[in-house]
């Protein structure tokens, strides 16, 4: 709900409860020392742009931010600070948050004698409300405020922390591949490549997860499987080949067709079939098979590699957990697979693994068939 | 002899730097632009046989070189560049280079390149395109 409208809710039941002819609620500034009105009950709208005020002239919010309420019972209308209106009475009362004042409730009446001190308690349980409802509705701006600055957070790092990474990757790779080094210089280059090849996956790896656990997803829509799975066979059949893997792909005759987005399918898959590729040692073979199954779309990604010991297995999905044998065999940063079965998640499916040490692994993702084409 | 040269167009000089050292020990003669302006003058200036842009997704004044080149209209001041290919870099781990070069997101290049380089495959990529080997 907009702040705007819980106040003007908050002014109109403040007068009806005190069967008064008016009502404001106006708000303090970040710096406690500003108000300005920001609704009205019964009274010109024209009010809510007279701009902010400096707290100390205005009296009678002082008076009641320091003793609970304030009531005016018989005045003209100059100590309401309301030119032009006709009323005599006025009642004001703190709206306070958590020990923080966060604004004021005026209420005023065309009666003199209108209000007495008691009515400040009257009103307490709506004021409360109110002030409650204030502060939520700002923390629920900031949040959107924070949510907004964390993309930009994430533009910012893609491009100013992954481009020198792979410029720096580029050129170490271009000095190996033009050679003329000595052995001792070639085994440097190498170790500076190694530890850059950490060093984007790290980034890479948090980029996807603080894109992945975004509270707003990306727009999901149908997505065809087979595509993707085609798409993430295709990246790293190069890097299969350099480890003389037998890469293997089964798809469908029919085009499964399932929830997601084209990049987060990829991202899954891409994480999911490049493990598959890091861990497996050199002639082993990497299976890709996709089948419906139940009126479900299901994809198997088997290897013959080092396998998942049996105590990793339960914390194979936790943020940068890493299983003992992958931490010597590779490197990497634990962040993968928690990307996955965030999204998997997110896309209403479900993800499996079985493993044998020294045999390999299969991982079995599940996602609901929204519909297929026949071939 | 056949046209070997190839321009770069990228503001990063150490990214031009990691293309220089496998292309020049392919034989290519390598030129370079920082901005899609010199980039474009230098197309004119010595025609080269192919042309490596920047990702085209961060840098849109690279979008305005393949669009110049490729505008179809007979009038066009680079109509007798069209025909030159268009590699273009763009960032790795994601499958964005692959959904780029698809039917539905179509750009007007010939192929795609992932960050970081893999010296080996730039090489394939260029040789092809430019049809070295036919």
């Amino acid at each position: 709900m907009e702040l705007s409208r819980v106040l003007t809710y908050l002014a109109e039941s403040a007068a009806i409860a005190l069967r008064a002819d008016a009502a404001a609620v106006c708000l303090l500034d970040e710096s406690g020392t500003r108000l300005s009105v920001a609704a009205v009950h019964g009274l010109p709208a024209e009010l809510l742009d007279r701009g902010s005020q400096e707290i100390q002239s205005c009296a009678l919010d002082r008076e009641a931010l320091t003793s609970h309420a304030a009531v005016v019972a018989d005045a003209q209308y100059d100590l309401l600070e309301l030119p032009g209106q006709d009323f005599r009475a006025g009642l004001c009362t703190p709206l306070i948050h958590e020990g923080q004042p966060v604004g004021t409730l005026h209420v005023y009446a065309t009666v003199p004698e209108h209000f007495c001190k008691d009515d400040a308690a009257k009103l307490r349980p709506l004021v409360d409300l109110g002030a409650a409802a204030i502060a939520a509705t700002r923390a629920m701006t900031e949040l959107k405020a924070l949510e907004a600055s964390r993309a930009q957070f994430i533009r910012v790092m893609t491009h100013e922390l992954r481009s020198p990474v792979t410029v720096a990757q580029s050129l170490v790779r271009s000095v190996l591949y033009a050679g003329g080094l000595s052995d001792r210089q070639m085994e440097v280059f190498t170790r500076i490549g190694r530890r850059l090849d950490g060093l984007e996956n790290l980034i890479n790896d948090l980029l996807d997860l603080a894109a992945g656990k975004a509270p707003v997803p990306a727009e999901e829509g149908p997505v065809v499987l087979n595509a993707s799975l085609g798409r993430v066979v295709l990246l790293l059949q190069p890097r299969a080949e350099d480890k003389n893997l037998e890469m293997a792909f089964q798809s469908c005759r029919d085009q499964l067709v399932v929830r997601g987005t084209e990049e987060g399918l990829d991202r899954i898959f891409v994480n999911i079939v490049g493990n598959a590729v890091k861990y497996t040692p050199p002639g082993g073979t990497v299976t890709v098979l996709m089948q419906q199954e139940d009126g479900q779309a299901q994809v198997e990604v088997a290897d013959t590699g080092i396998g998942i010991p049996e105590e990793a297995l339960p914390h194979l999905f936790e943020e940068f957990y890493r299983a003992p044998n992958a931490k010597k065999a590779e490197v990497g940063t634990g962040l993968g697979l928690a990307i996955v079965k965030d999204l998997v998640e997110r896309y209403g499916g479900r993800i499996q693994v079985k493993s044998i040490v020294g045999v390999g692994t299969t991982f079995t993702v599940t996602l609901s068939l929204l519909s297929t084409n026949a071939a | 002899m056949a046209n070997k040269r190839i321009l770069i167009v990228h503001d990063d000089p150490d990214m031009v730097a990691a293309l220089h050292l496998p292309l020049k020990s392919a034989g290519y003669d390598v030129l370079d632009a920082s901005s899609s302006q010199e980039g474009l003058q230098k197309i004119q200036e010595f025609s080269p046989a192919l042309v490596i842009l920047d990702a085209i997704l961060e840098t849109a004044s690279n979008l305005q070189i393949s669009l110049a080149l490729r505008n179809p209209a007979p009038q066009s001041p680079y109509a007798s560049y069209r025909r030159i290919p268009i590699l273009v870099l763009t960032p790795s781990h994601t499958t964005a280079s692959l959904r780029l070069g698809s039917d539905e997101a179509y750009l007007p290049v010939d192929d795609f390149v992932d960050m970081p380089i893999n010296p080996d495959m730039l090489l394939n990529k260029v040789n092809a395109l430019i049809g070295v080997g036919d």
